[in-house]
């Protein structure tokens, strides 16, 4: 979204964004630094950086966003009724995989009674019509696809169980914030501007459709009713604001991480996340950009 | 015969310009010739939230 509106403005295009299928494939090309940086799941770019990936995390991709979505004429009605049943995530480095632990322990389930699978975002809706797997865990617009089709139902959000829940986080090599910081700021101005622009008091529900339009034709290669659907039903169902990294939020991931056997050691805050860049974007404003304007400010 | 060739390489041209122009990302190319500290930054994306 950032860059296709940032394309409009005089500074023009803020960086050259990457399609990729899969977070194992983003975490090889950030270390061979085909990727200067990326958008992954924030335990992956956490258990990078505590394996000695000279990564930081300098903001967030969004706020919410993720479902746990069973078969709408399926057994499962509640929590309760995954024990033994096959869960898709995305990664076992995922907060979608963290959230099924969390809600595991507030129903007094253990969650290692759920046969958890890791399968590409992608295949995930497929998987469920076809029966393959019994519910999935994943970010949108997944949720959306499988309830838009009429065979999902979504059992949970992830808010439902995790206030100020985040999952994608903006990764920045360690070479490039010590070399290049004026880039970073940019990147991170533009995404700050982009969440707030989605977030734009009465102009929010046009910009987001807006959005789900242009991001599915030329970036997501999805349905833009797909992404209209997950952007807008409810309103909040993702939200972009706020973006900055917060100490709590990280210190329950690493700890959800340490608990559920994917993290080895403790690591401090400090020493995967850079905070200036979000610190410098605090004061930033929404785009001045509307559909169908060929400028934008 | 003559005929015959100049319809080949029409076809070969027409499907490489189209090619060029639909499934190459000059954006890329043409960021990766610059000098390292003129370059945008490359970011990987998936099509998920």
């Amino acid at each position: 979204m950032t860059d296709y509106i940032s394309a409009y403005s005089q500074s023009g295009q803020l960086f050259v964004p990457r399609l990729f299928q899969g977070f194992p494939e983003i975490k090889e090309a950030l270390m061979s630094n085909k990727m200067q940086a990326a958008f992954m799941v924030a335990p992956m770019a956490i258990a990078l950086r505590a394996q000695g990936v000279p990564v930081k995390i300098v903001y967030l991709g969004h706020r919410y966003g993720s479902a746990v979505v069973v078969r709408k004429d399926g057994p499962v009605k509640t929590f309760a009724d995954l024990r033994g049943r096959t869960v898709a995530v995305p990664s076992r480095f995922s907060d979608e995989r963290l959230i099924l632990f969390k809600a595991a322990h507030d129903n007094g389930i253990d969650a290692w009674a759920l046969h958890m699978v890791e399968m590409a975002p992608p295949d995930v809706a497929g998987a469920l019509a076809a029966g393959a797997i019994d519910a999935f865990s994943m970010g949108e617009p997944f949720p959306s696809q499988a309830e838009m089709a009429g065979f999902g139902r979504v059992l949970f959000h992830a808010r439902q169980y995790w206030p100020d829940y985040i999952s994608c986080v903006l990764v920045v090599r360690q070479d490039v914030i010590e070399h290049r910081p004026e880039a970073v700021q940019m990147l991170v101005d533009g995404i700050a501007r982009s969440g707030l622009w989605l977030e734009d008091g009465t102009r929010r529900e046009a910009h987001r459709v807006h959005a789900a339009d242009f991001v599915g034709r030329y970036y997501y290669r999805q349905n833009p009713a797909l992404l209209r659907w997950a952007l807008t039903k409810p309103i909040d169902r993702v939200m972009y604001e706020p973006l900055s990294p917060r100490r709590r939020d990280f210190e329950l991931i690493v700890r959800l991480m340490r608990e559920t056997g994917v993290l080895d050691h403790d690591i401090s805050f400090e020493e995967y996340t850079d905070t200036r860049f979000a610190e410098g974007a605090s004061g930033m404003t929404p785009w001045k950009y509307e559909a169908g304007s060929n400028t934008a400010q | 015969m003559r005929k015959l060739l100049f319809g080949l390489v029409t076809w070969v041209g027409a499907v490489t310009a189209a090619h060029m122009a639909l499934n190459v990302n000059w954006s890329v190319i043409m960021n990766d010739r610059l000098p390292l500290d003129k370059r945008k930054l490359n970011v990987a994306y998936i099509p998920v939230t």
